[in-house]
């Protein structure tokens, strides 16, 4: 009995700065009056228009701050700079886990990015709300401690698939994209779904990038006749493909694009309204990025950002701060770690006034954003959409 | 679809053709390789423009201007950076002509980043429609405009005294450099030429394609495969490897697997140097012991 008390005691010292690591491991980067918040992204490089996503998400910060904060703490961006480059970005990553020592992470542009620093921030253990980043594969398989707080690719390409099928009569579906992974992140699970209603696509097509001209694809388009085409391109190229259908006259085939291109962009490129007016992206947003829904976000943004040009990127991350903050006042004051990734995992239907989707978290699905909108040219007007012919 | 397709890749064909035609000028007269010349390309296309949608300058003036601007970029580019390091070796010639390149693209990101641009339609004329074959404006344009400047290039080096000089400087520099022609200048205008021209490539691309930064890269692949195909140093073989790169891509396209555009041109270099290493109008290297 001696003996085993003795081995008990032992135990106790021993384990006692283990447990006081703990503790202080939970409440890391958190004060009375503050709680840091780690947010990584391209803020130099070429893929610095990415980075409007995390102003937009700091500006909603700063209003917070401005009203107080929560329960009396205020939200501190510690910014680190990824360069869309994954070396970089796991640089940043450690330095602000271990150097910074954050209470957790928001952020992210670039997938590439987002799923090489996985592993670490999985080790790690402290909160990381993913909030521009659309690969799955960043949050799933299921890790405890990262959340998705934008629709992934899986969600974007089911989305596209979903409008594309709500347009009466569609059966005859044609797929174009390039034969990358940011690609197939939507055109395999429309293709799902697409098989799930039981329709396969009549033809499946690549165009790759750099590639001025698309009279192949469209010539073999013109044979089959898709009553809608898949188009899983980038801007440039979805340009391109717009142009020469409407050259070879099957400008009437409405196209369904990725959220990597957007209307008013697309239409700038082909210079033409006649070539765009049939296409279709998916848009995650309740309104137009100049709607009276979104405008109130627009000047929040400009609020603490003056000089800040609006982008479609400026608002995709706004949501998931919005949910963020949710989680945080419902912890209350006396914040841990392991109480946020509770708390995050009882967010439901998080309506964020902003996202067409609200997000939703469970212990078994971090990934919070199911669907989106999908935006197109009613009476030449950029509308958003719910279905075909549904104004959202 | 097959003259549809014969009417695409003659159209897209005739850029590769210019851009080879470009690279081999330049390689004909100094046997360098310009690694650097899908940026050429690029910078004609901004030049271009940016004279027409910025400087409001109509488009065949505009074209013509960045001609010549590349032009003097060619030959300031022999004379400042590639002159000085011609007795060195030939890798030292060819990182000249990347770094080149980069430069030219750094500019071009400097200023308009990774934004992808649209120059206005400058061929816009209405479709002609015989049956299924869809006649368009730039397909037109694009074929006339090379065709037209490929008869006066190949008249004027077959039929006129500059031309037979300029065969000579191509046959032998050191016998050409004896009768007391200049080759250095010759070699400079030969770099301007080329630039000129693959400048002009990318000026007739641009309204059918948008610009951006990287423009360059996927045509110096085709102007290599046109190249290669054509025979190394073969003026006339350049352009008949251009306009057959540009069909091989559309068939191979439509009729076996869309992927397959993208690869044709990196098909057709492993082919060519398995199969016939001169290409079709090039010579065997024979080397004397």
């Amino acid at each position: 009995m001696k003996t085993f008390a003795s081995l008990l005691a032992a135990f106790a010292v021993s384990a006692s700065p283990l447990l006081a690591q703990d503790d202080a491991w939970e409440t890391q980067g958190l004060t009375d009056d503050a709680i840091t918040i780690g947010v990584m992204g391209p803020f130099s490089g070429n893929a610095s228009s990415y980075s409007k996503a995390l102003i937009g998400m700091m500006a909603y910060y700063d209003k917070v701050n401005a009203e107080g904060g929560v329960h009396g703490r205020q939200l501190v961006a510690v910014q680190e700079d990824t360069a869309c480059d994954s070396a970089k970005g796991l640089a940043a990553a450690k330095k602000l886990i271990s150097q910074d020592e954050v209470f957790m992470l928001q952020g992210n542009s670039c997938s590439g990015v987002a799923v090489a620093l996985r592993p670490t921030i999985e080790e790690a253990g402290l909160p990381w709300i993913v909030a521009h980043a659309v690969s799955d594969s960043i949050s799933d398989p299921l890790a405890a401690n990262i959340f998705h707080g934008v629709p992934t690719g899986r969600a974007n390409g089911r989305a596209m698939a979903q409008f594309v099928l709500s347009k009466p009569d569609t059966t005859n579906v044609a797929i174009i994209e390039h034969s990358n992974d940011w690609a197939h992140s939507y055109s395999n699970p429309a293709r799902d779904y697409l098989e799930e209603q039981g329709v396969t696509p009549s033809l499946e097509l690549t165009m790759e990038r750099g590639q001025t001209d698309a009279t192949a694809q469209v010539l073999k388009l013109r044979q089959e006749q898709p009553d809608f085409i898949i188009a899983a391109l980038y801007e440039a190229e979805t340009a391109i493909f717009l142009r020469d259908l409407k050259k070879y006259g099957m400008g009437d085939i409405p196209v369904m694009g990725t959220a990597g291109t957007d209307l008013e962009n697309t239409l700038k490129r082909t210079g033409d309204f006649d070539t765009v007016k049939n296409y279709y992206v998916i848009h995650s947003y309740v309104d137009n990025l100049d709607g009276p829904l979104m405008q109130p976000w627009g000047d929040m943004i400009h609020e603490y950002y003056p000089e800040e040009e609006l982008s479609t990127f400026s608002f995709v991350s706004i949501g998931s701060a919005e949910a963020l903050v949710a989680a945080l006042e419902a912890v209350g004051p006396e914040l841990t770690r392991s109480k946020l990734m509770a708390a995050l995992e009882e967010v439901r239907d998080f309506d964020t006034g902003i996202l067409s989707d609200p997000i939703t978290w469970t212990p078994e699905d971090h990934q919070g954003v199911k669907g989106s909108a999908v935006a197109g040219f009613v009476d030449g007007e950029p509308t958003v959409l719910k279905a075909w012919g549904q104004p959202y | 679809m097959l003259m549809q397709l014969t009417l695409g890749g003659l159209s897209q064909g005739m850029i590769y053709a210019l851009i080879a035609l470009s690279l081999t000028v330049v390689y004909r007269s100094t046997t360098v390789v310009n690694f650097g010349h899908g940026d050429f390309v690029m910078a004609g296309a901004f030049l271009s423009y940016v004279l027409v949608v910025l400087a409001g300058v109509a488009f065949l003036p505009a074209a013509v201007l960045a001609m010549i601007a590349m032009f003097v970029l060619g030959v300031l580019f022999n004379r400042g950076l590639i002159r000085p390091v011609r007795g060195g070796p030939h890798i030292g010639l060819a990182l000249m002509c990347i770094a080149a390149g980069y430069v030219l693209r750094g500019i071009a990101r400097m200023v308009w980043g990774r934004e992808v641009l649209p120059m206005p339609a400058v061929f816009d004329m209405q479709p002609i429609f015989l049956g299924n074959l869809v006649i368009t404006g730039d397909a037109v344009f694009i074929i006339g405009t090379v065709l037209v400047l490929l008869l006066i290039l190949f008249g004027l080096l077959a039929m006129t005294d500059l031309g037979k000089m300029i065969q000579a400087v191509y046959q032998s520099p050191r016998g050409a450099r004896l009768i007391g022609l200049n080759v250095d200048r010759f070699n400079d205008f030969s770099w301007g030429i080329g630039a000129a021209l693959g400048a002009l490539g990318g000026i007739l691309v641009a309204p059918v394609s948008l610009l951006h930064p990287d423009l360059g890269a996927s045509f110096l692949i085709k102007g290599f495969a046109a190249m290669t195909l054509g025979g190394f140093g073969s003026l006339g073989g350049a352009v008949l490897g251009g306009v057959l790169l540009g069909l091989a891509e559309q068939y191979a396209g439509a009729y076996l697997d869309s992927a397959l555009i993208e690869i044709t041109a990196y098909v057709v270099i492993v082919a060519v140097l398995f199969i016939r290493p001169q290409g079709l109008f090039g010579r065997k290297a024979v080397v004397k012991v």
